[in-house]
């Protein structure tokens, strides 16, 4: 006897990826040679390895989560829907398998399927191989051209979509899920890392990941890391240095408002997101001379995603702490009236395609087409509403899941 | 524990933070401490988009020269936080770039580098003229010569190819010499001087790098062309040897590469033999990856 | 916009204004002094004035090897020379240009200021500066007017929007098509506490006057878009055998791409940082495409995007760069660099840009519509163009009448040739010939031996143009017969009783003039996807 397992209800191979929402799965009879009746009993376990990611299953997307699961297929190879929920972050993929044990004579294996708990964790707990496949397929956007979409997406003629409005956090939330899903494309494997700016980075800081800085500035990388070849369009490398006085490697960003601080700024939108977005955010910006120091030029840092992605990850805390998943909540945003791409309903620029040329609110141009699309959730399609990136997690609606999470979040 | 209780728990944790008002009245003022006000600083942005007079207190201060470095220093990192915002900065932004354009010809350095950083970001022409008049006549030179090449490369359309040329063949040191061959990576008739810098066994490691960056933008074929060549060649300094490698991992035609077993010998002597164990952990795997991508 | 379009015969290299000649015998200014002297010099000579014009070209030498601030530099103090010498209807046009595209402070406040100086507001100026105020509005940076390279911050310091503002006051009620965009902007509390002033202020000037607009149109003498009548183009002989790469690496010459139909064309590069410019472009091009595509036109009319910077824009490049602008790329649509030099299609183009080295300096919006034969039929120049006035444009091009007209220089001459072998030696024959046509019943035509050395002329011209065309195609079959038709009707002059000879002669000479057409349209259409 056979059975088919498909996680997030695709056979694509790089569809096996899960987090802490439950992703919708499937499981049906290919061969039920041995079967003597008209349903099989099935057992689903998870099976990890000592370091490798961790799951439970859920038979409703609301139900409770369990080890194992048992389900009553039909003979005839019907799918019976469950749902695989991430316990534990994967560092590998396919370092987690799902194995499917008939409830028959000899318990046999009917089924086997590899899969990863993929998060976006701390730069910091990152292992080596973890960390050396986001180099790799990062440095490789960087050369497919693709990244100077996001280049051009960050520039000062299309701030105002971005930046000093509340649409700040949800146009970054979808900045960072294009990109990731661009450097998926690469790696499936991999999900953006963060930098907790408020922490020392012994680690994020070094020759080996995101660089030193050399004493014109100009980040110095180590002859195996893949970033020493990064160039955007005006030239190579990095300018980055810290600020005088400061030692990222063993202090948090001067000035900087710890997670904690930032927190607490209030338990509404409107309280939380104007003055997060100058600190801790503009602050961890301006604690370096370079390009991440400034607007126009931030997007050439690939620390400027790391930054960012810690950004979203505090949004991401926020919101759980607070019960800010639902847009019909009024605490969740702001409803004060404001241009388009800013309002809960309102799709965004530079996804929705929408320039000056029938909006003078916008840019001159749209670039990098529509949203990346991931083979692990059909949210948000490739015109992103603002509202979509409220319920990250579907925990509203379960099709508004994005497929990302946090590692604490 | 509910998220409400846990939320109320971890403000009771968080430090205590002062209004942006009462921090930009703490950072202005004179009397406080260096720390105090450089402390404040971090909190004053906020205040900056209030009101026009909250932005000209804060930019008073950058322009005062008998205020502390520091707190000017930081005074300017606050201007340049609350730039973020850049919609609702968008009133200030005039006072800003012209607070920035007369710190940049300030009597202290360390100011005129952080307002000029500033403004080459913004591609600013003030600050591009100045950086370019002071690398033409040292007397005029507001910053070092490396740090004036480094800006003047945040825009591929100045003026700065003759100059990086010219700095190229006689540097005033070393650092020069490099930032003046991250300009000429812009120039892709810079192409054949980089492939001789990559394979000049007497040039830094830090040049050869530059050049091995500057090729893989210029002409990646060629890179690849020499990395294969300095891999090859027993001879050639290891650290160089694992740049070639990581050009060849990241950016080579996977199939020429397994096809290549001159190469792959090279590699794999390279596993066993490095001095270093990172380089020599990176032949290994790069050996793994061939042998993976083979196998499907 | 109205579409102007001139007479033809205009060319369009730029401002050749009518009486002053270029600027050209005098040698590069060597320092900023001298530059700024200079300026003055022409301001001050009303005579000169159309000099100044001329120096807004982007391709004057004065500009060669200056980076893009020093050229803004420059052209920023001629565009504030305007501002005292009065901007003429030529001139305007680069004024328009700068609020159309710039993103320059000090050049977009210079042009803004500039425009105050024209002879009269009008209505169809306040969609440009309001559009410059919107694209400009979070470049409000600090420029001075005080003195050429000068950045001095006091209270004469003044900003784009300031200038935008005054030039939106300056028009008055001939900006109220613009009214309820400004009233937004102000509205929308961007504006700085000084900018605000001077917002109210514009905002009276606007809704105050009882003065009601003149109607909505440019001045004639505005040129941005060129035509040219058949007859008048510049043939693309000289760089017929420039050599490019698309976008996959293909090699194809000037001539194998841009024969045999008619082509739009834009100019762009990677590196530009205008995203007014040549991101958009590109991207209209693209447009463009689907235009073309919803007519079913996209085989009959190609397009093309062509580097100014091929050193540095590779294949790869500007494959990517078009790929992301959903720009179509296959035979007949394609991303190009030129690889055996910029130069002559420079010169060909005329094209408005130039260079630090091999990196574009300044460049102008330019789109051109060749016709079949290569050659450019019309131009779209510095202000944005519209995408369907260029497929309309191209489409008239496409229906212009095929070249069987190219058959009539080669009938006439080989009836210049008949006529030769036949015209008669003495007045009795001419009588004799006439009477054979009947024509001495209906007309006495006297003899005109002066027909025959015109004659003779009609025929070496003949013979000429069958060489040219055999040496461009290298088949020379037809100009070897028609030479041969050509001694043999000769010598059946010389040779009484000799029609059998001339008869010959003029069968060599039909067949050789029929090759040499026929061949030709052969060749190019076998080069033809």
């Amino acid at each position: 006897m056979k059975v088919e397992l498909q996680i997030n209800n695709t056979t694509n191979a790089n569809g096996r990826f899960v987090g802490w929402s439950p992703s919708p799965c499937r499981i049906r009879i290919t061969d039920p040679t041995g079967a003597t009746t008209q349903t099989v009993v099935v057992q689903l376990s998870g099976v990890s390895t000592a370091t490798g990611g961790a799951v439970v299953f859920r038979k409703t997307a609301a139900g409770a989560n369990s080890t194992t699961l048992d389900l009553s297929l039909p003979i005839n190879g019907a799918s019976v829907p469950f749902f695989v929920v991430g316990r534990k972050a994967s560092i590998s993929n396919g370092d987690v398998s799902i194995q499917v044990r008939a409830k028959i004579a000899n318990s046999p294996i009917v089924g086997t399927i590899r899969c990863m708990v993929r998060i976006r964790k701390n730069a910091e707990s990152l292992t080596t191989a973890e960390r050396d496949r986001f180099l790799a397929a990062f440095a490789s956007l960087n050369t497919t051209g693709r990244f100077q979409d996001f280049r051009d997406m960050h520039t000062l003629l299309s701030q105002p979509q971005a930046h000093g409005a509340k649409g700040f956090l949800p146009w970054h939330r979808s900045y960072l899920l294009d990109l990731e899903r661009e450097i998926q494309t690469i790696d499936p494997s991999v999900a953006l890392p963060y930098w907790r700016f408020d922490q020392p980075g012994p680690k994020l800081f070094t020759l080996e990941f995101m660089g030193v800085a050399g004493p014109t500035g100009t980040v110095q990388w180590s002859a195996t890391n893949p970033m020493q070849f990064w160039a955007t369009e005006s030239g190579l490398g990095v300018t980055r240095s810290p600020m005088v006085g400061w030692t990222p490697t063993t202090q948090p960003g001067p000035g900087v408002i710890n997670e904690a601080a930032t927190l607490a700024l209030g338990s509404t939108y409107v309280a939380f997101r104007s003055p997060m977005e100058l600190n801790p955010h503009g602050q961890a910006h301006t604690r370096w001379f370079g390009f991440i120091r400034a607007v126009p030029t931030a997007a050439k840092d690939p620390l400027f995603f790391l930054l960012h992605c810690n950004v979203d990850r505090i949004w991401a805390k926020w919101q759980r702490i607070n019960g800010r998943f639902d847009p019909a909540v009024a605490a969740s945003y702001d409803s004060a009236p404001a241009n388009p791409g800013h309002n809960l309903p309102d799709t965004m620029w530079p996804w929705n395609g929408i320039t000056n040329a029938t909006d003078p609110t916008r840019p001159p141009t749209a670039p990098g087409g529509g949203m990346a699309s991931s083979p692990c959730t059909t949210a948000p399609g490739t015109q992103p509403r603002v509202q979509q990136t409220l319920d990250y997690r579907g925990t509203i609606s379960a099709a508004s899941r994005l497929a990302f999470d946090y590692d604490d979040a | 524990m509910t998220t409400k209780k846990r939320a109320s728990k971890k403000a009771a944790k968080a430090p205590r933070k002062m209004s942006a008002l009462a921090a930009l009245s703490v950072a202005t003022n004179a009397k406080k401490t260096t720390a105090e006000r450089v402390s404040a600083l971090a909190q004053a942005p906020e205040a900056v988009m209030k009101s026009d007079d909250n932005l000209q207190k804060l930019c008073n201060v950058v322009k005062n020269t008998e205020e502390p470095v520091q707190v000017r220093l930081e005074a300017i990192n606050a201007l340049a936080t609350a730039a973020f915002a850049v919609a609702t900065f968008e009133p200030y932004r005039n006072d800003y770039i012209a607070t920035l354009q007369e710190a940049a010809v300030d009597p202290n350095q360390e100011i005129r580098e952080s307002a000029l950083g500033l403004l080459a970001s913004e591609k600013n022409k003030f600050a591009q003229k100045k950086l370019l008049d002071g690398l033409k006549n040292p007397a005029k030179a507001l910053v070092p010569p490396e740090k004036a090449l480094q800006l003047l490369s945040y825009d591929v359309h100045t003026e700065a190819y003759g100059v990086a040329r010219d700095i190229v063949d006689n540097s005033p040191n070393e650092l020069a010499r490099q930032e003046a061959l991250r300009v000429l990576a812009a120039d892709p008739n810079s192409t054949k001087l980089f492939e001789k810098l990559l394979r000049d066994k007497d040039e830094t490691r830090e040049v050869r790098q530059v050049a091995a960056s500057a090729l893989n933008s210029l002409a990646p074929q060629k890179l690849q062309e020499h990395a294969r060549e300095m891999l090859l060649d027993d001879s050639e300094y290891e650290d160089i040897q694992a740049t070639s490698l990581s050009a060849v991992k990241q950016f080579g035609d996977d199939e020429e590469v397994a096809k290549d077993k001159a190469l792959l010998k090279s590699v794999n002597r390279m596993s066993a033999d490095a001095k270093s164990s990172k380089y020599k952990k990176s032949a290994k795997d790069f050996l793994a990856m061939v042998a993976e991508k083979e196998e499907k | 916009m109205e579409v102007i379009t001139t007479a033809a015969g205009a060319d369009s290299s730029g401002a050749k204004t009518a009486g002053a000649a270029p600027f050209l015998a005098a040698p590069v200014p060597a320092s900023d002094e001298e530059f700024a002297e200079l300026v003055d010099t022409l301001v001050a000579d009303p005579n000169r004035h159309g000099q100044l014009t001329d120096l807004l070209r982007e391709n004057h030498p004065w500009y060669n090897e200056r980076g893009t601030a020093t050229v803004a530099q420059m052209r920023g103090w001629v565009l504030l020379g305007f501002a005292r010498t009065g901007v003429s209807d030529h001139a305007l046009l680069f004024v328009l240009e700068e609020l159309d595209t710039g993103i320059d402070p000090y050049l977009v406040a210079t042009a803004a200021c500039a425009l105050r100086s024209y002879a009269k507001p009008n209505p169809a100026l306040a969609p440009f500066v309001m559009r410059a105020l919107t694209q400009n509005r979070y470049r409000d940076d600090p420029v001075s007017f005080l003195a050429y390279a000068d950045y001095s911050l006091g209270p004469e310091a003044t900003s784009p929007v300031r200038e935008l503002l005054l030039t939106l006051a300056w028009l008055g009620p001939h900006a109220r098509s613009v009214l309820p965009e400004l009233e937004a902007t102000v509205k929308s509390g961007g504006l700085s506490k000084k900018a605000l002033v001077e917002a109210h202020r514009t905002l009276e000037a606007i809704r105050g006057s009882e003065e009601e607009p003149d109607c909505c149109k440019l001045p004639d003498g505005l040129i941005s878009k060129f035509s040219w009548a058949a007859k008048a183009r510049r043939s693309s002989e000289s760089i017929a055998s420039t050599v490019f790469e698309d976008q996959d690496g293909a090699g194809i010459t000037f001539n194998e791409f841009f024969q045999g139909r008619p082509s739009i064309v834009v100019f762009f590069y990677t590196r530009c940082d205008n995203p007014l410019k040549c991101s958009l472009t590109v991207t209209k091009l693209a447009r463009v495409q689907k235009l073309l595509e919803s007519r079913n036109l996209a085989e009959q009319i190609q397009t093309a995007a062509i580097t100014y910077d091929p050193a540095f824009d590779v294949a790869e490049r500007i494959r990517r760069y078009g790929e992301k602008r959903s720009v179509r790329m296959d035979a007949s649509h394609r991303m190009l660099r030129a690889t055996n030099g910029i130069d002559s299609l420079r010169q060909h183009f005329k094209l408005g840009v130039n260079f630090v080295e091999s990196l574009v300096n300044r460049h102008r919006l330019e789109v051109y519509v060749l016709d079949r034969n290569g050659r450019v039929a019309a131009s779209f120049e510095r202000l944005h163009w519209d995408e369907q006035e260029v497929v309309d444009r191209a489409v008239e091009v496409l229906a212009e009448r095929k070249k069987p007209a190219r058959i009539t220089t080669p009938m006439m001459g080989t009836l210049a040739s008949i006529a030769i072998a036949f015209f008669p030696k003495c007045p009795v024959c001419w009588a004799a010939y006439l009477s054979m046509l009947g024509v001495t019943g209906l007309i006495q035509v006297p003899y005109s031996p002066w027909l025959q050395p015109i004659l003779a002329v009609l025929m070496i011209a003949n013979i000429t143009s069958v060489w040219l065309r055999g040496r461009a195609t290298g088949r020379m079959i037809g100009p070897y017969l028609v030479t041969l038709g050509a001694l043999v009707i000769l010598a059946s002059r010389f040779n009484s009783g000799s029609l059998k000879l001339a008869a010959l002669g003029i069968v060599l000479t039909l067949t050789g003039s029929l090759l040499g057409v026929f061949t030709a349209q052969r060749s190019s259409a076998h080069l033809n996807y």
